[in-house]
Formats: structure tokens, C-alpha cells, sequence
């Protein structure tokens, strides 16, 4: 699917190594614009270091990261000019700054005061529970509010492409959905591309339209979403019978 | 004659020289999370050059404050660019930090003995007497007037600015969480290497200004680092308003403790009052 559309963001051949462990060998995954693709496997897969492999926060061993199909090396504070957001793994807001304060911080490279003030309006717009917290210190936000503050964070640069590391990490059910229906609503209403790591596969089905499984550092699976889930091999995969 | 209101006075003098070390120690340690030791040095460092510009070039005292303090920031975002922030990228350990930052410490303050002679100096001609100031009842040195005003500036324009600003949101982002801070877009080492800066500047002011109320020496630092950093843990370590708190604590503490015994035990009751925190508030007064 998608392959007439150009390939927006690539890792090809990307190995990542910490000391003796290969956190992934020799993986190559892709997005496509406006595609949702999910990265699945069991804890500790390497999901998480695909992320931050974009990001120039883990260390490649070989391999290239690719945007637009031109290979570049990412700094991680000048990868979010090209219109990447990242909201990594376990919410981290800014705990000590207000919820609107995380905003502004989320918008840091805009430099024009009225433009940025314009996004944090349309911003808090999509996330009404938010606009009513606006001075409140965000450390103090339940866990779905933090979530969504991060996701809204890094909706503030407008982006291409979203990262999203486990977003329904440690909320309730109820929580999850609502999570997850925005983040089907960014995909639908900004044509944003979403590269999204979830071990809630239920959830993750109703967004996704490719996806990848990752097992111990190895891509051992891509397929469609729907034929994932038929295929049987995320079973095998969880329960390590691979 | 009521000592009362002279105790006062030098509680509020002795906790504004803190407040200048506690805040601007604070400062750096909020952004780094790293003991930062060479903070001491800068005190002397600002003192020093005041020395060599204003009494021995025989520059304006004026211009050679301004110098004093450029120099001391100068040094420090020096050594946090060729040193820890080096030390960062590799993922030293904090343990690695605080002895290359004791080793920094030891070098300049071995440098300063070995240009400027290990003697007492003044940075003042003459041993001429400063104008002085009554209030309520405690005197006070025109130099002690500068060092309070200067506490007073530097703690509420360091608030403003860490609240008010962008770039001051940016350095509460960096405290906060440097990965996510970086995520964003911002350039941290570029902000820890100006928050290096603005802190040892201010610890140069500090050390400018205790060298106009009394005199100067190579080891100054060791002093007033040992009741800054006392002064910022009991207020809050990483936090300016509780650097503030801390130091002004210290100072009346300190000074009122020594109504009835000797000015020597002075160090001790400083101590005293961290161990008090230490065991019963560890996170400090304003709970960081
Ligand atoms: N900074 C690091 N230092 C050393 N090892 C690391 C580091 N980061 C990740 N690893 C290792 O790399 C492997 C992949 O980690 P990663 O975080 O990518 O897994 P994950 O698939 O995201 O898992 P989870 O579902 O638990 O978040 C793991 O074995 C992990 O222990
Ligand atoms: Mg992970």
C-alpha cells in the first residue's frame, strides 16, 4: 500500500548497539505521508530505541536514518525543525511547568509571539480538558491529562510526522479510547504521520494501517495491520514462541 | 545600647552574601543536576580581577567590576564548555563530575595564589573609612547597603526571569527533563553553557563585593562555597526563592547564635543548622 506516495521517513539497515546488546539488528522500517504505522513486540524489543534512533538519542552502529528519501544525521534538539514530534515513552511533561507553559515550550522555535500564541489556542482547542487546566502546574495532572499534554506538546510544531511511544501506558481503558480517537483525529484532520509503539493492539487496530513486529532487536514481521492480527504471529511473538 | 538591631543588620548582610552564592549555585544545579564545586572559586576569581584592574591597572572601579564579573561567567561557561559538558557527552558519572570540578577548583584557586601571593589583600587604597548608614539602630557600611541591594536584584530579576522569559521557560525545561528538552528543539548545552555563565558572574559579583567589605585571599572560596551550598540545601536545593530562604535563614541563625558565645563557633552552628535539615527536612524548606 502507498507505495506511489514518497517514502517520508526511512530507517534502513539501522543497528543499535548498548555494550554487548543489540538493541536492534540491522532494522529497516518506513513511513509513508499520512500513513499510521504501528511498531509492535514484547518489552524490550527495541521498539522504543527505533524512536530514538530518529532522534539521534541512541547510537548507530550501522545504518541510516532517511528523510525524504536524502540520509541525514540527526542532532536531537535541530531533528524536530524538519516537522518531527516526538512524545516518548512514559508521558514526561515538563512537571514543574504549567500546562501552558508546556505548550509555549513545545512551540520553543517559533519565534513569532502571535503565531504562537494562535497555536497554543488551536492546540487547546483539540484537548478541551486541557484549556481548563491552563495555569494549573502539569505535575499535578491526572495520567490521561499528562498524556494528552504530550501529545498536545508536540502537536504545537504542527508536524509532519508523530512519534508516539506508548501512549496508553499505565491509563484506564476509558482513557485509553479517548487517547486513541485523538490520535485517529490528528491522522484524519492534519494529514499527520504517525509512527506509533503500543502494546494495546485492540487500540492500536483502529489507527493503524501497517505495521511492524519486533522481536529481541529483529523486524519479524510487516504487513498490513488487519493481516497481522489474522496472521497469528503476534501471539507467537508475545508468548515467546517464536 | 541595644545590640539587637546591629545583630539584625549583620544577619541580613551575612545572608545576602549567601543569598548571591545559594542562588547562583542553584541555578547551575537545577540545569545540571551536578555538584558544581569550582563554584567557590569564581568568588575569587571576580575578586582578583577587580584587584589587578582597579587597584593595580588603576582603572575606574566601576569598569573594573563590570570586568570582574564578565571574567568570573567567562571562566565559567569555560569550563563547563571544555570540562562538563565534555564529561556529559560521555556520560560521566556525578562522582566523575565532583572531583573534576574539585580538581578545577584546586587548579584556579592555585593560580590566583601563585599570580596574586597567598597575602591579604584590599581592593580598596588606603584603609580609608566607608561611609556608614544608621538604620533603626544597627550600622551599616555603604558596601553592605550594595551587597543587600545586590541580593535583592539578583534573586528577584533571576525569578523574573526564569518565569517570565522564553529563554528562562527554556532553562526551567532543561531542569526539568534534558532528553524531552532537547526532543523539543532546545539546544540544552547551549543553554547550560549560558546558565554557567550567568551563575559564575554572580559569584564573581559575590566575591567582588565581600572583597570591598573586608579583603580578599586565594582561599575566600572555600568559605563562602561551604555556606552558599549549606544555605541552598537548606532552602531547597535547585530552587532560587529557596536559595534565598535558605541564606537569609542562615545568616540570622548564624549571627544570633553567636550572641552569647563565641564569634568561632560561627562554622559550627552553619553546620549545625545543615545537619538539623539535613535529617529532619532533607528536601529543604521549600521542598524541592
Ligand atoms: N540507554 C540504554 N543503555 C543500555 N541498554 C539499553 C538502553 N536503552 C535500551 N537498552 C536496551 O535495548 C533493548 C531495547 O530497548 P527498548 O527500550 O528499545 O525496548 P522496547 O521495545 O521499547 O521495550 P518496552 O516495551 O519495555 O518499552 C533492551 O534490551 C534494553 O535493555
Ligand atoms: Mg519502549
Amino acid at each position: 500500500m502507498n507505495t506511489d506516495k514518497e517514502k517520508l521517513l526511512q530507517l534502513k539497515g539501522v543497528s543499535v548497539q548498548y555494550g554487548g546488546v543489540h538493541a536492534l539488528d540491522t532494522v529497516s522500517v518506513s513511513l509513508d505521508e499520512g500513513e499510521v504505522v504501528a511498531l509492535m513486540g514484547p518489552n524490550g524489543a527495541g521498539k522504543s530505541t527505533i524512536l530514538k534512533a530518529i532522534f539521534g538519542l541512541a547510537p548507530l552502529h550501522t545504518g541510516r536514518v532517511l528523510w525524504y528519501e536524502r540520509p541525514f544525521t540527526p542532532v536531537p534538539h535541530e531533528v524536530v525543525r524538519n516537522g518531527i514530534a516526538f512524545v516518548p515513552q512514559g508521558r514526561r511533561v515538563f512537571t514543574t511547568l504549567s500546562v501552558e507553559e508546556n505548550l509555549e515550550i513545545g512551540g520553543y522555535g517559533i519565534r513569532d509571539e502571535k503565531e504562537l500564541k494562535k497555536r497554543i489556542e488551536s492546540v487547546m482547542d483539540m484537548f478541551p480538558a486541557l484549556k481548563q487546566k491552563r495555569k494549573t502546574l502539569s505535575g499535578t495532572l491526572s495520567g490521561g491529562q499528562q498524556q494528552m499534554l504530550a501529545i498536545a506538546r508536540g502537536l504545537m510544531i504542527d508536524p509532519k510526522v508523530l512519534l508516539l511511544d506508548e501512549p496508553s501506558l499505565g491509563l484506564a481503558p476509558k482513557v485509553v479510547k479517548e487517547v486513541f480517537k485523538k490520535i485517529a483525529e490528528i491522522n484524519k484532520n492534519r494529514k499527520t504521520a504517525i509512527m506509533i509503539v503500543e502494546h494495546n493492539i485492540q487500540s492500536l487496530l483502529s489507527v493503524a494501517h501497517r505495521g511492524y513486529v519486533l522481536d529481541k532487536g529483529r523486524i519479524v514481521a510487516e504487513d498490513e495491520a488487519e493481516k497481522l492480527t489474522s496472521s497469528g504471529i503476534l501471539e507467537r511473538v508475545f508468548t515467546g514462541r517464536l | 545600647m541595644d545590640i539587637i538591631p546591629q545583630i539584625i543588620a549583620n544577619s541580613i548582610i551575612a545572608g545576602s552574601v549567601y543569598t548571591l552564592i545559594a542562588v547562583s549555585f542553584n541555578l547551575i544545579y537545577g540545569a545540571t543536576k551536578f555538584f558544581n564545586i569550582t563554584h567557590g572559586v569564581m568568588t575569587a576569581i571576580g575578586a582578583y580581577a577587580v584587584f589587578f584592574f582597579g587597584k593595580q591597572m588603576g582603572l575606574s572601579v566601576w569598569v573594573a567590576v563590570l570586568i570582574g564579573v564578565l571574567i568570573a561567567g567567562m571562566i565559567g561557561w569555560l569550563l563547563d564548555r571544555f570540562i562538563y559538558r565534555p564529561l556529559r557527552e560521555k556520560k560521566a558519572s556525578q562522582l566523575a563530575l565532583l572531583v573534576a570540578s574539585l580538581g578545577a577548583f584546586t587548579v584556579l584557586q592555585a593560580l590566583i595564589a601563585i599570580i596574586f601571593t597567598s597575602r591579604f589583600q584590599t581592593l580598596t587604597h588606603g584603609v580609608g573609612v566607608q561611609k556608614t548608614f544608621e538604620i533603626a539602630g544597627g550600622i551599616i557600611t555603604q558596601t553592605q547597603v550594595l551587597i543587600v541591594i545586590a541580593a535583592l536584584v539578583v534573586t528577584a530579576g533571576l525569578m523574573f526571569f526564569l518565569k517570565c522569559t522564553r529563554f528562562g521557560k527554556a532553562v526551567r525545561a532543561v531542569s526539568d527533563d534534558n532528553e524531552v528538552s532537547k526532543i523539543i528543539g532546545i539546544n540544552t548545552d547551549r543553554i547550560i553553557g549560558i546558565i554557567f555563565f550567568i551563575g559564575s558572574a554572580i559569584a564573581g559579583l559575590a566575591g567582588i563585593l565581600v572583597g570591598f567589605d573586608t579583603a580578599i585571599e586565594p582561599t575566600m572560596g572555600l568559605v563562602l562555597l561551604l555556606k552558599g551550598v549549606i544555605a541552598a540545601i537548606v532552602g531547597g536545593i535547585g530552587s532560587i526563592y529557596g536559595g534565598a530562604i535558605g541564606a537569609l535563614l542562615l545568616g540570622f541563625v548564624e549571627n544570633f547564635g553567636i550572641i552569647k558565645i563565641a564569634s568561632e563557633w560561627k562554622d559550627a552552628i552553619a553546620f549545625g543548622l545543615l545537619i538539623l535539615f539535613l535529617i529532619f527536612r532533607p528536601r529543604g524548606i521549600v521542598r524541592t
